[in-house]
């Protein structure tokens, strides 16, 4: 009943919730970063800081992009497995960096086109690694 | 300096943990439900409303809430490269509870990717 292959469908998925989970981030940072003057070293201090976020816009904005992940990602998994999933997601460590290289012209080092390497090699393994076989568990 | 990178590590080990957990609960309660064939609107929305009566999804949402917090607290501190590449870590603890606890199927060029992705966001992350 289960067919676990990846589909151009999943992974054009597996992208948007990649982008949006890029702008969580994104999002988290910018209201985390309105809280720099606080240093966290205790526990009421660590209460204090989170109450301070959590009156952010940019953490209302970041809880709403949650939720569309959560119902993107939920379909998602609901057709591959985890462990195929969560590898392929991966490619937004890609994404940074390639955006930065087309849009800012920024360099970027040896090791880090290795690191890219790596990441889409593995990506593509995984993939392929899903398509081998299509279970049949009613 | 060495002491909050350690408590830093830490954090960033337990935010890895606690979301592997929230992935675990939400992919056993959606395989639980068995939900195949076409997606459309209708049946997502089906879908996701009968996700959401699971208690298990509620658990798997105080764990990413609690991972949320860290990783808040995480960022708030430290160095967004390092943060990154500690955090796949992330792709281990996935790989190993799908493997040991959901009993996914592994094959050799599932884990060969698996490890390259782990080592290439590493290579990425720091610079």
């Amino acid at each position: 009943m289960f067919k676990k292959k990846v589909t151009l469908k999943i992974l054009l998925l597996l992208f948007a919730s990649d982008i949006l989970e890029t702008a969580i981030h994104f999002f988290f940072k910018k209201g985390a970063l309105a809280q720099d003057g606080l240093s966290v070293v205790d526990l009421t201090s660590a209460v204090f800081f989170l109450k301070a976020i959590f009156s952010s816009p940019f953490l209302w904005a970041g809880l709403f992009t949650v939720a569309a992940v959560f119902i993107i990602w939920s379909t998602i998994l609901s057709k591959i497995d985890l462990s195929v999933a969560v590898p392929i997601a991966s490619f937004s460590y890609i994404l940074v960096p390639v955006v930065s290289v087309i849009f800012l012209h920024e360099q970027i080092s040896v090791l880090r086109w290795t690191g890219i390497l790596f990441i889409l090699t593995g990506v593509v393994l995984v993939s392929l690694s899903s398509k081998e076989r299509v279970e049949q568990n009613k | 300096m060495r002491e909050g990178l350690l408590i830093t590590l830490f954090m960033i080990s337990l935010t890895s943990l606690c979301d592997t957990i929230n992935q675990l609960f939400l992919k056993s309660a959606i395989d639980s439900m068995k939900f195949g064939g076409k997606f459309n609107f209708i049946r997502i929305f089906k879908f996701i409303f009968q996700l959401l009566i699971k208690p298990r999804v509620w658990l798997s949402f105080v764990f990413s809430v609690i991972s949320l917090c860290i990783w808040l607290l995480v960022l708030s501190r430290a160095d967004l490269n390092f943060a990154f590449s500690a955090d796949s870590m992330h792709y281990i603890f996935i790989a190993l509870a799908s493997r040991f606890i959901l009993k996914e199927k592994f094959s050799h060029l599932r884990w060969l990717g698996t490890g390259l992705i782990v080592m290439g966001i590493v290579f990425v992350s720091l610079n």
